[in-house]
């Protein structure tokens, strides 16, 4: 089994590519040191949910934090906004934005989401959406997001419709057809109702898929939606092609604590310059009220940024590695995706999406003689595996399925941290299940 | 100062120059007080060659509890879902607990950890927008706030409730000021302009100490006469309360009431809570909920706040070991309170008797602060001048302390425009004033002016 190394380079023997010569190329043992503060008897297969940072990055951030602490006042006047711009200049690079007025820093995706939604809600409620409009977000969107969207949405009158996925997914054909038939469906609807704004995930949670993006804002403008809003809370370091131009969304949305290495939290929100921003704010409103997102969102009141400081270091991390980011999401996919086919293999289930369709993360079919049967025994499992196993990984429920079919995934991740004995531990740990003739229904009890 | 057993460092003198005789220390818990020395070395992080005079800002955070930061930093990194999934709701209930307990909240459900009074105020005032838009409140009806509500929350005010229909009054307030009787006076006045022509009055905002210039509020009796004026709700923003201030929920009665923990109860940025008084009809705390929606919408905002998306939550959870760091001194945070507030008006009375000025309030309305007059020759006009000031106070002179315009009034002759607001907190030392003192006179000598330095 070809296994790569961090540098592209084959473990098993094959020749590997010569290392270029101009950059000090980061090693195993390096990166492994650099995430020593993972806790080593645990395999963290769950990369997706709450990311990682090395150990440099931490560092960093603490000497923000100290310079803070040291003087806070002179801080705030003559550091802190620089420090920002400088982050938020290098991110507007990484996603290809035209201008670093587009770029927001905030907090993660979910406060982003809230700033979108929000926007959407002073729309219903002044009159410039009508009541009855709608919003349109995919089924498999993230649990928090549905929430916001009943928060803000709902409540302000607007009509939210949902476009059904199906899951396990062979072909985004699939998910672009669904699409187009609900825009298509509520056009038909005949009343002067609009479709105001999509929401449209980048990768979905659970169960995780990569969604074509691009394809799904091209129909939007088709068809006449005003918005297009795409969350992509996994998408930086995750997923090829994250350009702004590219995409053409008007509001994406992407955490960098997940896969680009920053510490917790920090996220970004790109706004295309020719929407009207005016309406859009922070909803902690402060001093800089009025002076547009990015500016309004680099200053929320007494509060420790330092997170948000640290894009120039990660950015130093990452270019270690290489390829950089791209070599990283290249490599971690190649990884995960050759894991996941190892675990499938081993456990004789099935992956829930084809190559093409994951990232850095793909959904394993468990083995149905486990027995789960609602999001309870998905979630004594994962609990289970933690505890009795040292494996943390998310599963999946899949609703629907018929007796002695797969009806739970394991959601793996890849990262540069992981091993690959990790993923042979996780699939000892569910062959020991199965021979154990456990089931969750035993676990619940 | 000069109560602290174990004084190793030199008591405040009296105006007079003289030590005053240092109390008699408790001897039976005396071995458990932190000295002088210990919380120099608390707050060895500071700039050391920075006179810090302005706690009030940013607050301080002594360097133990930064270290029991840390260690939730690292436990979470170490594995986060499990950190995730067992961990963190139980620590932010004990530091909920802590509070609730602190502020004299009957219910634990009152007391929401949110990250500064700014998202307090956010909230309170995102409800009273959806209370306008939903038809709940009127076009038009009123929300009162103070003349000198901090700048963020009247942007807030602005974003929220006069984008969302309400109409916004604001109660002129005098400075310097005198007494009490003055802000009672004028927020009777601006109640009876808000009740005008049938409207109600919905909701008051009144801060307990406000920011610029800095003054102690009657909130106890202002809430009185917000009962009486049938005001519906009352929200108080103590941004500076918890460690400078008394608070108690019961006693001061309001519906909604924030404070940070970072600016004077020692916790690192940054921290507050928001207090939400239960209905006693509904049992409900008033439908609010948090901006940032999460998976926790709908549980009430105590819960949701507790998770808002994946992001650092250590500083809420060091509150523990912030009431142990203030258990330290003696007589605890009450302890601390009144000789911070001694301390610093003995130190504005040193000032304004080397400057021939005046304090902008009396005692009982500062806290840990006070408003010191500035001499006149420095000409202070404008917002702007003041900044420089403060900009050229810290470059120069190592001084960090931030400066007041107050615009003159028709008729008034000479008067004082720059106000320092000075603090004191306990890593302060007497040398900290004789610094800004001998600065400020040195700046006369110079003959300075704003003037010259905006150029």
């Amino acid at each position: 089994m070809a296994f790569h190394d961090q540098n592209n380079n084959h473990t098993n023997g094959e020749v590997s590519k010569k290392p270029k010569l101009s950059f000090s190329a980061i090693t195993d043992t390096e990166i492994q040191s650099k995430f020593s503060h993972h806790d080593p008897t645990v395999v963290r297969l769950n990369n997706g949910a709450f990311g990682c940072c090395p150990s440099s990055v931490l560092a960093a951030q603490r000497q923000w934090q100290l310079k803070s602490l040291r003087q806070p006042d002179h801080f705030y006047f003559n550091h802190l906004q620089k420090g920002i711009l400088h982050s938020r200049t290098i991110i507007k690079d990484l996603v290809n934005a035209q201008h670093v007025n587009e770029i927001s820093i905030v907090d993660n995706a979910s406060t982003a989401t809230a700033i979108v939604l929000q926007q959407a809600s002073w729309a219903f409620q002044e009159g410039k959406f009508n009541k009855g409009d709608s919003v349109v977000m995919l089924h498999y969107a993230y649990g928090s997001v549905k929430k916001a969207i009943e928060a803000y949405v709902t409540r302000a009158g607007g009509r939210v419709i949902e476009v059904p996925l199906t899951f396990p997914v062979t072909s985004e054909d699939d998910i672009i057809r669904e699409f187009r038939h609900v825009l298509e469906k509520t056009k038909s609807e005949g009343s002067s109702n609009k479709v105001r704004l999509a929401v449209i995930d980048h990768v979905t949670s659970m169960p995780s898929m990569v969604i074509p993006v691009k394809e799904l804002v091209k129909i939007c403008r088709e068809e006449g939606v005003d918005q297009v809003f795409v969350d992509a809370a996994h998408a930086v370091g995750c997923t090829p092609r994250v350009d702004m131009q590219e995409i053409g969304a008007d509001f994406y949305t992407s955490n960098l604590h997940k896969w680009f290495f920053c510490p917790p939290s920090v996220a970004f929100i790109y706004t295309r310059k020719s929407v009207n921003s005016v309406d859009l704010h922070h909803p902690v409103v402060s001093h800089e009220y009025g002076n547009g997102l990015a500016i309004e969102s680099s200053w929320i009141g007494n509060r420790d940024y330092s997170a948000q400081l640290v894009v120039p270091t990660v950015m130093e991390f990452v270019n270690r590695f290489e390829g950089g980011i791209e070599g990283i999401k290249e490599r971690n996919h190649d990884c995960v995706v050759e894991m996941g086919e190892m675990l499938v293999e081993a456990w004789g289930t099935h992956l829930g999406t084809p190559h093409h369709m994951s990232a850095s993360m793909v959904m394993v079919g468990l083995p149905p003689s486990l027995g789960i049967m609602n999001e309870c025994d998905a979630m004594n499992l994962r609990t289970h595996l933690r505890e009795f196993f040292g494996v943390e990984v998310p599963i999946y429920f899949r609703d629907g399925g018929e007796v002695g079919c797969v009806s739970g995934y394991a959601r793996i991740s890849y990262q540069v941290y992981n091993k690959i004995d990790d993923y042979y531990k996780f699939r000892d740990a569910i062959n020991q299940l199965v021979s154990d003739g456990l089931t969750c229904a035993f676990l619940s009890s | 100062m000069a109560s602290e057993k174990n004084n190793h460092h030199r008591s405040i003198p009296d105006i007079n120059g003289t030590h005053p005789t240092p109390k008699k220390p408790k001897l039976s818990s005396s071995s458990n007080f932190i000295t002088a020395s210990e919380i120099q070395s608390e707050f060895s992080h500071h700039d050391s060659a920075v006179s810090r005079i302005n706690n009030g800002s940013f607050g301080s955070c002594p360097s133990s509890i930064l270290s029991a930061q840390q260690q939730w930093q690292l436990k979470y990194l170490r594995q986060p879902d499990h950190f995730y999934f067992n961990h963190l709701k139980p620590a932010i209930n004990n530091s909920r607990s802590i509070i609730q307990n602190l502020v004299n909240a009957k219910d634990i459900n009152e007391i929401s950890i949110v990250d500064n009074a700014t998202t307090a105020a956010a909230i309170v005032l995102q409800h009273t927008a959806w209370c306008f838009r939903e038809g709940k409140f009127n076009k038009g009806d009123v929300v009162v706030m103070l003349h000198y509500a901090y700048g963020a929350v009247k942007k807030s005010m602005e974003a929220y409730v006069t984008r969302a229909g309400g109409k916004v009054i604001e109660v002129p307030l005098p400075f310097p000021v005198s007494s009490n009787d003055e802000i009672v006076t004028e927020f009777r006045k601006a109640l009876e302009k808000g009740k005008v022509d049938g409207k109600k009055i919905r909701l008051a905002v009144i801060d307990h100490v406000t920011s610029m210039p800095c003054v102690v509020i009657p909130v106890k009796e202002l809430i009185q006469i917000c009962r009486e004026e049938g005001v519906e709700q009352v929200f108080v923003d103590a941004a500076h309360s918890i460690g400078c201030t008394d608070v108690d929920m019961q006693d001061i009665g309001a519906d909604f009431y924030t404070t940070n923990l970072h600016k004077w109860f020692f916790c690192p940025p940054s921290i507050a809570f928001l207090y939400t008084k239960k209905n006693p009809k509904t049992g409900g705390g008033g439908d609010l909920h948090h901006p940032v929606v999460s998976h926790e919408y709908g549980n009430g905002l105590a819960v949701e706040s507790a998770w808002i998306g994946t992001r650092d939550y250590s500083a809420q959870l060091v509150v523990p070991e912030a009431l142990e760091f203030v258990n330290r001194l003696e007589g605890g945070i009450e302890g601390i309170k009144k000789r911070n507030h001694e301390a610093v008006i003995e130190m504005g009375e040193m000032l304004v008797k080397a400057w021939g000025t005046h304090l902008g309030s009396p005692k009982h309305m500062c806290a840990s602060m006070v408003m010191v007059g500035l001499p006149t020759c420095f000409g202070v006009r404008s917002d702007s001048d003041a900044l420089t000031l403060r900009t050229h106070l810290r470059d120069v002179f190592g001084v960090e302390v931030p400066i007041y315009y107050r615009p003159p009034r028709d008729g008034e002759v000479d008067p004082v425009t720059g106000y320092a607001r000075i603090f004191y907190q306990v890593y302060n030392k007497v040398e900290d004033y004789y610094k800004f003192r001998d600065a400020v006179n040195q700046l006369v000598d110079n003959g300075f002016a704003c003037t010259l330095l905006s150029k």
